[in-house]
């Protein structure tokens, strides 16, 4: 296989990070509003309890999330193992 | 060569500034549909797709720079403007990440057998107790992409599992994560067991989550804090580069 060239790599990596501190701003900015562990179809990825969370779904799905988002959302995770 | 890729395109559309359009479509300009279709693969997280495909395509003569460029990063270049305009959230950024790492393993030892070692390695976990990662996650993402090894010890994680974990892998950076107030204090007892077995002055140990403070880590004696996951990046390089030291502490 061909080898990487270094100089095209280091300029790969220049527009990784131009990506990434970007999704880092993005990622500080909506924490703020909305649970981060919230996916877009609005269901809850956190390995954890949250009172948020509609346990009343099919057990195979992700809970569905029932905050409003208007509150500090970390209020509701539980902390317990 | 233009985008043939009918869903590339369709993601294509979420671009709606004429310009940045213009630049992200320019990502593909000579890409074949190969490298489209593993953007599109990374952009819909599908990290099984991804793997298959980068396999496929080194296997096929396309060189690790072309896949990276044209296939992985102008995928993600795609899932930062969605992201940044609420059209996805952080876990579909993750999916996305996981993706990405898909394909960077069939990359990573050209890199090595081209002379390119990753910066690092960079130990990283929740503290005991704690289950939050999203934070942790994303300092991971973005410590890969900036070239480092990080090894994922995921959640709750004792003081013993951080110890054998940087012995193991002769890390030189540790990165530890706790979200509660009652789970900060085993950041400050995990240092003191590295300080027990008398490890401590060989890695150095950076903190994060959102209720830490510098103060906090000072306390704790930690090598630093990082208040975002980019500062999380922006400390491990300054680990690495004992020149800059000095101004460790406090990346933010």
């Amino acid at each position: 296989m061909e080898p990487v060239d270094p100089e095209k790599y280091k300029k790969s990596l220049g527009k990784l990070e131009t990506i990434f501190r970007s999704i880092s701003d993005t990622a500080s900015e909506v924490s703020s509003w909305r649970c981060p562990y919230k996916n877009v179809e609005d269901r809850c990825t956190a390995k954890f309890g949250c009172r948020n969370q509609n346990r009343r779904g099919k057990v195979t799905e992700l809970f569905l999330c029932l905050g409003s988002d208007d509150l500090d959302y970390r209020s509701a995770w539980e902390t317990g193992n | 060569m233009p985008v043939t890729n009918e869903v590339l395109e369709s993601e294509l559309g979420h671009v709606t500034n004429p310009s940045e359009q213009q630049h992200i479509r320019s990502l593909w300009d000579e890409a074949d549909p190969l490298m489209q279709d593993i953007s599109v693969s990374l952009i819909k997280g599908d990290n099984n797709r991804v793997d298959q495909l980068t396999k496929e395509a080194l296997e096929s003569g396309f060189t690790a720079n072309t896949i990276l460029d044209e296939g992985l990063i102008a995928g993600m270049a795609i899932v930062g403007v969605k992201f940044r305009d609420n059209l996805i959230f952080v876990p579909e950024v993750l999916v996305a990440a996981r993706a990405m790492k898909a394909g960077m393993t069939h990359i990573e030892p050209i890199l090595s057998a081209s002379g390119i070692e990753p910066i690092g390695t960079v130990i990283m976990g929740t503290v005991k107790g704690d289950l939050h990662d999203i934070g942790k996650n994303l300092c991971i993402m973005m410590l890969r992409g900036a070239g480092f090894t990080v090894i994922d010890l995921g959640v709750d994680t004792s003081p013993e599992e951080f110890i054998e974990a940087v012995e193991d892998n002769e890390a030189g950076v540790l990165g530890m994560s706790a979200l509660l107030t009652t789970t900060m204090p085993n950041m400050g007892r995990t240092i003191d067991a590295f300080e027990e077995v008398e490890m401590r002055d060989f890695v150095k140990i950076m903190v994060g989550g959102a209720p830490l403070s510098q103060e906090f880590a000072d306390d704790m004696g930690a090598d630093g804090y990082g208040k975002d996951a980019i500062s999380c990046v922006d400390l491990a390089k300054a680990f690495m580069n004992p020149e800059a030291e000095h101004s460790v502490s406090s990346i933010a």
